[in-house]
């Protein structure tokens, strides 16, 4: 795997902490290991929208990953529902290609960027800095990966 | 989109399906001219003006899937494409109607929307040969051409004193999904500042985009909004540049034809709105309306209205009963005059506003009728047959429920006419017939009723044909078919399980239909006829009230109790004496003048039995469809006009029973059905009246 430019907190110098929904644990794996290539921390993971909804609660995670076809509760519910209660949530789709109409979705709905499958690494460490803004640091002071 | 709150949404999509109905009616309308008249310029733009409307509103709901195959289909609607597209334009309008109205059928059911695959194909091959696509791939320069509409609202906001932005987006080639990237760009937009105006327009197919413009109000300095619009691997290269005020006195050298431009202004109205006054943000086409001085009112409440109505009605019933009964206890007193006016007085405004109430129910007939034509067109097209259809009387005004019920046994009517009633080009030339079949559809008030008439003048209904298939499948006996005179012959087309097609087509010919005809019209206490002369054409006579709500009823007793049947129905009252009442396969049946009625006990249904021979009978002489029986009531009562309540299923296990009222006096009415009546008493061999003749 590439090597990426550990990102921390802005405010605490501490890890990122990731929510990752998704209904395959193989998905939610491969999401996570390269969340923590990226220095972050996975604080959580959820099978389906409700579980997200709670986990969200609970944890307060900085970022979550959310697939968008799941039993139960598909990712756009429940992207709404979180950002419905907490506004700053940063929720960013994975998704296939084919589903774009539901990436706009979500979009609309207060998704605040998304990933398509097959996830790079690259790809996601970008969307995620983007998506964390100022909120997120380089402690190295190197310039990102990509 | 998101700046609508939640409620206010799903209102304006309520509106929005309203008015796309109306919308699609016109398209259908418009193809079908296209399809007439070729490339007739003026009806070109009619079309495109109605698919640019239809886009703009279902853009604005957030219907992209649909407001994405409209722009396509705008794109394709010019007076050039049109003239060498050989007719085929006018049926990819057609077809893109269809679809159109699919896809709304999916939105409103939330089922997921049906890809238009070969409707897209069709307009890209229409597209596709002379010039390459509508949109112009411009370099990372900006045009920043905004409608006049748009610079108003830009003006508007440096007046307040805001930064104004122009910013140019290039969206990275390799981005697979570009709708979503549009999207997020909006999204980051909004958070920076006041998206002014976009172009090109949300409905433009984001697979189409390279660039993207945007003007956007903001407090927030030009690096940061580049900074969060340099989306990585979505935009590829970001412009951002104050908007200078000459900019906004450049030409508009639009891509967009001007004649659409101000239409276009449409599309950004919910944005533009507040910042050029703040005023209320209301869909285009509801504040069209209320330009018109038209109001969308929801039919519960108009009903609700007629239901008090109703009561007051019943109230006045109340009030009369009571004068008479006060003018006979004090005859000599002075008030009974004073009474009496008042009284007048106030009948005459509550029937005003009955007439009112009633009237706001009213739509013309051409509600319906308009929808015909594309039947008719297909289904010519379908069997080859050259059909022209004259309708007249579309001004007709008709209850909606009942106008409503009547749509397709219209349409069953029509496209039978079209598929049996008329012959092949080829048949009528050699009949000495006009080589095109004509339909006509007529609606005209006649007493307190509404027809309808749908004629052909194709080859008629073989009655020798149909009664022997009737033979066939055993409907009627030889003995029967052998009596049956030629209008009896032809009640026989209602059977259900009955069609003199040879073939069955898709279309029509299944011998299902006639019989639904007249179960749709039984229901709205309505009848149907049908005349029908060999070689010169079929016509069925579609009767029904002009409302459901209240009805003229004569009213009797049989057995003491209270029963009423619609005055509509009503041929004549006879009186006859026991003796002239004969028994005919257990059937009694009486003479009247030069016609023989079957009769019927009403006293039957209250009590089966054994009858009384009484000596003077009132026989109540009704008709139903083309049929007459009598009706042996043991008192008559009078007439009334009747609210008619509608009765709780679970109060009547009975379908005898249409309806109720209630009378001044407080007695509850019961209205019959009297097709079930008859149905249930008259159960016989369906023309009994003939075995006598």
């Amino acid at each position: 795997m590439e090597q990426f430019a550990t990102l921390v907190r802005a405010k605490d110098n501490k890890p990122v902490r990731y929510l990752i929904v998704d209904d395959s644990i193989f998905a939610r794996k491969n999401i996570a290991k390269m969340l923590e290539s990226f220095g972050g921390t996975v604080v959580g993971e959820a099978g389906d929208g409700c579980t997200a909804i709670t986990e969200y609660e609970r944890l307060q995670p900085d970022l979550v990953l959310m697939d968008i076809t799941m039993p139960q509760m598909e990712g756009i519910e429940a992207a709404e529902r979180i950002v419905r209660q907490h506004a700053q949530a940063k929720i960013v789709m994975v998704s296939s290609v084919g589903y774009q109409e539901n990436i706009v979705a979500a979009l609309q709905k207060g998704a605040r960027h998304f990933v398509q499958k097959p996830v790079k690494a690259d790809v996601l460490y970008e969307v995620i800095r983007y998506v964390m803004g100022d909120e997120v640091l380089t402690p190295q002071g190197v310039g990102a990966g990509a | 989109m998101s700046f609508f709150s939640e409620e206010r949404s799903s209102e304006l999509k309520d509106l929005f399906f309203e008015s796309a109905a109306e919308l699609l009616q016109a398209l259908n309308d418009e193809g079908l001219k296209l399809e007439q008249r070729g490339a007739d310029a003026e009806v070109v733009r009619e079309t495109r003006r109605t698919v640019h409307t239809l886009k703009g509103d279902s853009a604005a709901c957030g219907f992209d899937e649909l407001s994405t195959l409209a722009h396509e289909l705008e794109d394709v609607l010019t007076p050039e494409i049109a003239a060498r597209s050989n007719g085929k334009l006018a049926e990819i309008v057609l077809q893109a109607a269809d679809v159109f109205s699919a896809m709304l059928a999916a939105y409103r059911a939330g089922e997921p929307i049906p890809a238009p695959v070969s409707l897209r194909d069709q307009i890209r091959e229409l597209v596709d040969k002379p010039q390459a696509k509508n949109i112009v791939p411009y370099k990372l320069s900006g045009h920043f051409a905004w409608t006049e509409y748009e610079q108003m609202a830009i003006q508007q906001a440096l007046l307040r004193g805001q930064i104004v932005y122009n910013i140019a987006l290039a969206i990275d080639p390799g981005c697979p999904m570009k709708a979503a990237a549009v999207q997020l760009v909006r999204n980051v937009l909004a958070e920076t500042g006041e998206v002014l105006a976009v172009f090109p327009d949300s409905s433009v197919p984001p697979e189409q985009l390279d660039v993207i413009e945007f003007c956007l109000s903001s407090s927030q300095p030009a690096e940061l909004i580049a900074r969060k619009c340099r989306v990585p691997s979505l935009i590829s290269d970001v412009l951002v540049e104050p908007h200078a005020a000459a900019l906004a006195e450049q030409p508009r050298n639009h891509i967009v034809p001007t004649a659409e431009s101000s239409d276009d202004s449409d599309d950004v109205l919910g944005l533009a709105d507040t910042a050029a006054d703040g005023g209320g943000i209301d869909a285009s086409s509801a504040a069209q309306n209320s330009a018109t001085g038209k109001l969308r009112v929801d039919a519960d409440r108009i009903d609700a209205v007629l239901n008090l109505v109703g009561e007051l009605v019943i109230g006045k019933s109340m009030l009369t009963q009571t004068l008479s009964e006060f003018e006979k206890r004090f005859v000599k007193d002075p008030l009974r005059v004073k009474f009496a006016d008042a009284m007048a007085f106030q009948a005459r405004v509550l029937n005003d506003l009955q007439k009112s109430v009633m009237k706001i129910r009213m739509v013309p007939v051409e509600q319906v009728f308009r929808r015909l034509p594309r039947i008719v067109r297909d289904v010519a097209k379908s069997c080859e047959k050259e059909v022209v259809l004259q309708i007249s009387g579309e001004e007709t005004d008709l209850d909606k429920t009942i106008l409503d019920a009547l749509s397709e046994p219209l349409s069953h009517l029509v496209r039978n006419a079209v598929d049996h009633g008329l012959e092949t080009p080829a048949e009528r030339l050699a009949a000495g017939k006009a080589a095109q079949g004509t339909i006509r559809l007529n609606a005209y008030h006649q007493g307190n009723q509404i027809v309808i008439e749908c004629a052909d003048d194709g080859r008629g209904i073989d009655s020798y044909k149909l009664v022997s298939k009737a033979v066939q499948n055993g409907i009627v006996s030889h003995d029967e078919a052998e009596r049956l005179s030629d209008t009896e012959a032809l009640q026989l087309v209602f059977h259900p399980g009955l069609s003199t097609a040879e073939q069955v087509t898709a279309i029509s010919g299944r011998g299902v239909g006639m019989d639904v005809v007249r179960a749709v019209l039984d229901k709205l206490k309505g009848t149907v006829s049908i005349d029908s002369k060999p070689g010169i054409g079929t016509t069925f006579l579609l009767k029904v009230p002009l409302t459901l709500a209240i009805i003229k009823a004569l009213m009797f007793r049989v057995a003491d109790r209270l029963y009423a049947i619609p005055l509509a129905s009503v041929v004549e009252i006879a009186r006859a004496s026991g003796s002239e009442v004969h028994r005919v396969d257990q059937h009694e049946v009486m003479q009247l003048r030069e016609q023989v009625l079957t009769l019927i006990r009403l006293r039957q249904l209250v009590k089966p039995g054994p009858m009384l021979a009484s000596k003077k009978i009132f026989v109540v002489v009704i008709t139903l469809g083309d049929r007459k029986f009598g009706l042996i009531v043991d008192q008559l009562v009078g007439e009334e006009e009747l609210v008619i309540k509608a009765l709780d299923d679970d109060f009547v296990s009975t379908d005898l029973v249409s309806g109720a009222s209630i009378l001044g006096d407080g007695s509850v009415v019961l209205i019959l059905n009297l097709s079930a009546v008859i149905a249930r008493l008259g159960k016989a061999p369906e023309l009994t009246e003939a075995v006598t003749a």
